[in-house]
């Protein structure tokens, strides 16, 4: 294994631990320090391995992602942890926030903008908004059962400021990473990215929506005999072809190809939304001698 | 896109999946487990469209959109789970429900 990358996991494992909620004060300035330098060897490990690959590669692909990439990655990475380490839930909803708008970023550098903006949407806008209503209503502060202060300052319940088992679960998940990077690490250069536009046609109209070719010609030249009927009738009325966006290519694989998954996903949101109601719902004894009489029914 | 960079793209997926696994491994807030499964859920999302992107194949993106479906209604059914199971014993402690194991 590479000793470089082995450093790199192993102090990540370390600061991850010693950043988990426990007991005593977590050593949080210690852990960060240690995550930090985690990431820099990541950083340093992705740069050595782009510098050796570099030899193998064509001249016109990128062998590294642009700059901002590592920003937004050490901005994602940083977010989880403090949602993995953030004893109140509260703050670790506006975390996990962050996680969420950094890897819209991060989509965006993918081409995929409309994924992004869903991202957005549906992770930031529905999802957590759920997760903070339910913090609110499951909110147990203020309980002096569970060891909550009465004092102005609400401290976190127990279970809140002790992780358990914290050891095993940074453990295997490290030995995961590890794992995981050291085995797709590349050892030779591309070989299914070269020919790729030249099997699949709705590759072609990918390459040529995110303008990745190196051809100057115009667009309309490149990709006609794969663009299909619509772009040669639109060439007939004397508007010049568009190549399809990200959106246009996504709608077409949703609706041809995976229609009836499609359909699935649709059934399988209407009963989540019927399980979960059900699931939720108080047993309120309906007195129906009321109903209809404007009288609120008593639990 | 060359397969290096599409390592990075799968490194920044397998780290944040393995900082959501500690999370949920670890954290005893039943609510903070589930958003650590989110975290997991980030990290294959980034995964799927890196692919789309390497082989310019737009399948990717439309099984981020299933996987959002997905944690949307995982969302919904374990946080209804959630409220349901703070009803009945006040607290949020996972361990308070070990007997569940069978």
């Amino acid at each position: 294994m590479d000793l470089l990358l082995l450093a790199a996991t192993a102090l990540g494992a370390i600061g991850l631990y010693l950043m988990l909620p426990r007991e005593r004060a977590p050593l949080v300035r210690i852990g960060t320090l240690l995550g930090a330098m985690a990431l820099a060897g990541f950083f340093l490990f992705l740069v050595r391995s782009v510098e050796q690959n570099i030899g193998a590669t064509a001249p016109d692909v990128s062998t590294r992602p642009p700059l901002v990439f590592y920003v937004f990655a050490a901005i994602m990475i940083g977010g989880a942890v403090g949602v993995v380490c953030q004893p109140k839930p509260v703050y670790a909803a506006l975390y996990f926030v962050l996680v969420t708008l950094a890897g819209a970023g991060v989509l965006v550098l993918l081409m995929a903008e409309f994924m992004a903006i869903v991202l957005i949407i549906i992770y930031a806008g529905a999802i957590l908004v759920t997760y903070v209503f339910v913090i609110m209503l499951a909110s147990q502060g203020s309980s002096p059962s569970e060891g909550g202060g009465t004092g102005g300052d609400v401290k976190a319940p127990a279970y809140d400021r002790r992780a358990s088992s914290s050891f095993s679960a940074v453990f295997v998940s490290f030995v995961l990473v590890g794992a995981v990077l050291q085995v797709l690490l590349p050892t030779h250069g591309p070989i299914a990215t070269r020919n790729a536009s030249l099997i699949n046609p709705m590759a072609a109209m990918m390459v040529q929506s995110v303008g990745i070719t190196s051809n100057p010609q115009p667009a309309g030249t490149v990709g006609q005999p794969s663009m299909g009927v619509e772009a040669t009738t639109k060439n007939a009325t004397g508007i010049e072809p568009i190549a399809p966006s990200n959106v246009q290519l996504l709608g077409a694989s949703l609706y041809s190809q995976y229609s009836l998954s499609l359909e699935l996903a649709g059934i399988l949101l209407t009963i989540a939304l019927v399980g979960s109601v059900v699931i939720a719902r108080k047993n309120v004894d309906v007195d129906t001698e009321s109903l209809g009489t404007g009288k609120v029914p008593v639990e | 896109m060359s397969q290096m960079e599409l390592y990075h793209y799968l490194a920044l997926g397998a780290i944040l999946f393995a900082i959501g696994l500690v999370g949920f491994l670890a954290r005893r807030n039943m609510i903070m487990m589930f958003l650590c499964t989110e975290i997991m859920f980030q990290g294959v999302a980034i995964n799927l469209v890196a692919f789309s992107r390497f082989h310019m194949n737009p399948s990717g993106q439309s099984f981020m959109i299933f996987l959002l479906t997905i944690a949307a209604a995982e969302a919904s059914l374990a946080l209804g789970l959630v409220i349901l199971l703070f009803r009945r014993r006040e607290t949020l402690n996972v361990d308070e429900w070990s007997e569940m194991q069978g």
